[in-house]
């Protein structure tokens, strides 16, 4: 468990003031904020690299104020890798292995190669860093900070600078790893997506406070500053799970990585999705992806429901129409149809929209 | 064809060639008179010079006292040049122009102010002397002008090869068990170890072409550059080369060692 209690920092310009924050055993944390938001700081002041000046830092239950880095039993991933340039693959993962904490070296070798093995990092053993692309070096420094079972994990934008193929490859690998490894995890990131793809909890960090935490689906649907707000970005979020739907009757691999009709399930929702995976999810309307209408919908789009009017908010040419479909719902309307459709608070209406306009994270 | 051709050439390249004639002329100025003196020592002079007791014993003692002030310098130096490339105190600034200061200080100056500061009748000169070491007019003093002339450039050499370690990568290594010391022995210092080499052999290097401040402090014993210029004065040019080229060739010598470690010190 990680837990920060009016944690204050001040390095160089980056500042961290008053930050509180709990990460429960085995939980994934997110915190998300834009650069120069104090993220790295953070990570730092939790690992023991920086003065605190105010506040405490417990993890596990102990204050660690006089604990040095090495005695603080965390891993550390910093966004550009930091892998030891004078030592091979094998020799960086293996590097905290080296400190006499009871293995002995056939030990040390089991554990290498079954990190290697799991990062599918065997066949570059032997090789020095310097030819690794940086997929590559991003797995040898996950595996060198796990190799010591921490059970804190510390990582700072460590998709940052991959390409797009290896980040939605790693982020699965992580996950998987913390699932199986049962490290309690705080990650720093400024892209919200990530967030909403990993985290069990999301905090935004803005001028070096917490402006909001809460989970993913908290913070996305209920900003508390017009700050998380324009950061996060506006929508819908539904917390829920896909379920894959037989039907055309083949059972594909559960690696496959084509795309499968599924549904979506969200009490009391049930959505009809087109799915990567099976699991829990989050997904993601636009408001403007939904049509409403006072009718019956005769379109193709599978997911139409009944739903009732919370409230008009009228932007301009734009009207933002909340709508209780058991679930809270915001569908974007041009203001012309809302006056034509004379859409009032407490209409009943019906509301559609395509299985591929859901976005699922 | 092409005469048309050359000439538009010629006249668009006209500018690298300027650049590179005044390159040629400065290359030649240097290379010319290192040239000229090597071809001017006849084998048999340079076996002379190779069997003279003299000139054996200035080299020898130039090479000790050379390898000695590195030592010393490196031993203040690399923890001070630590100090200057990670850590912020207060009055770093002034520590780090003092450290080059003894650059712009003319040689012989240097030599009379550790005359000063280093004779019998000063504070520390007399506490050495009363410790039983004498240091003007003895080796002693060679490597104090050693020393003072030499140490800047380890110092600064071994600052740029710490600088140019990420210390986040020793963070990394604490976060992986290592305490301070141990993550400096594993990580900082054998990726700072090549550049702190090439700068002890530099400084070794000056101190062995060091003359103006050693001909002050300790004419006697001779160290090779105030033996060649005691032949140069006493007996000429013909009798000093010699053994200036034996000199010239240790010091080529070391600049060949430099430069092949410094490409992989920068990498």
């Amino acid at each position: 468990m990680i837990e920060l209690d009016g944690l204050t920092v001040q390095v160089g310009r980056f500042h961290l003031r008053e930050v509180s924050l709990r990460v429960p055993t085995g939980g994934y944390a997110l915190v998300i904020g834009p650069t120069g938001s104090g993220k790295t700081t953070l990570l730092e002041a939790i690992a023991g690299h920086v003065k605190v000046r105010a506040g405490r830092v417990l993890l596990h239950g102990q204050d660690v104020a006089t604990t040095p880095p090495e005695e603080r039993g965390l891993g550390f991933v910093y966004q550009q890798y930091h892998l030891f340039p004078h030592l091979s693959v094998r020799d960086n993962i293996a590097y905290g292995l080296a400190n006499g904490r009871a293995d002995r070296p056939a030990e040390r070798a089991a554990r290498a190669d079954e990190l290697a093995d799991a990062l599918g990092l065997t066949h570059l053993l032997d090789r020095g860093i310097h030819d690794l692309s940086g997929g590559e070096q991003q797995r040898v420094a996950l595996a060198r900070a796990l190799a010591p079972r921490p059970r804190i994990l510390l990582l700072d934008e460590p998709f940052a600078s991959v390409d797009p193929t290896t980040r939605h490859l790693l982020r699965r690998e992580v996950r998987q790893l913390h699932d199986s490894e049962g490290i309690t995890t705080l990650q720093v990131t400024h892209d919200f997506d990530e967030a909403l793809r990993l985290g069990d909890l999301v905090a935004v960090l803005a001028d070096g406070r917490i402006a909001q935490s809460g989970t993913p689906e908290q913070v996305f649907r209920y900003p508390n500053s017009a700050f998380v707000a324009q950061f996060v970005g506006t929508g819908n979020v539904l917390g829920g799970r896909i379920v894959r739907t037989d039907e055309n009757g083949r059972e594909r691999a559960r690696t496959d990585e084509v795309q499968f009709a599924a549904r979506f399930i969200c009490e009391p929702l049930e959505l009809d999705v087109v799915a990567e995976r099976e699991g829990p999810a989050h997904a993601v309307i636009r408001p403007e992806d939904i049509v409403v209408s006072r009718m019956e919908l005769p379109s193709s789009a599978r997911n139409q429901m009944a739903a009732t009017i919370v409230r008009l908010e009228r932007v301009g040419p734009v009207t933002q129409v909340h709508l209780d479909v058991g679930r809270p719902l915001v569908a974007a309307v041009t203001s012309a149809s809302a006056d034509e459709m004379q859409l009032a608070p407490g209409a009943s209406v019906t509301i559609a929209f395509k299985a591929t306009a859901i976005h699922l994270l | 064809m092409p005469r048309h051709w050359s000439l538009v050439s010629c006249l668009r390249s006209f500018p690298q060639l300027v650049l590179a004639a005044l390159g040629a002329c400065l290359v030649l100025f240097i290379v010319g008179p290192l040239l000229r003196m090597l071809f001017f020592a006849t084998p048999a002079s340079l076996g002379a010079a190779i069997g003279d007791a003299e000139v054996q014993a200035a080299i020898t003692l130039t090479v000790v006292t050379a390898t000695a002030a590195t030592a010393l310098g490196a031993a203040l130096g690399v923890p001070l040049a630590l100090l200057l490339a990670r850590k912020t105190f207060p009055g770093r600034r002034v520590v780090q122009a003092l450290m080059e200061l003894p650059v712009v200080i003319p040689h012989p100056v240097a030599g009379m102010a550790l005359l000063l500061f280093l004779g019998r009748r000063s504070a520390v000169g007399g506490a050495l002397a009363d410790l039983g070491l004498e240091v003007v007019s003895h080796v002693p003093g060679i490597v104090a002008a050693m020393v003072f002339v030499s140490a800047p450039i380890l110092v600064s050499g071994a600052q740029e090869a710490f600088r140019a370690v990420d210390p986040k990568l020793e963070r990394v290594a604490r976060t992986l068990g290592d305490s301070p010391w141990r993550a400096f022995r594993r990580v900082t210092l054998p990726l700072a170890g090549r550049g702190i080499l090439a700068a002890a052999i530099l400084s070794w290097a000056r101190s062995v072409s060091e003359f103006g401040s050693i001909v002050i402090i300790t004419y006697n014993p001779k160290v090779a550059s105030v033996l060649i210029f005691d032949r140069f004065t006493t007996f000429g040019l013909a009798a000093a080369i010699p053994a200036a080229v034996l000199l010239l060739l240790v010091a080529l010598g070391v600049f060949v060692v430099v430069r092949l470690l410094q490409p992989a010190a920068r990498a």
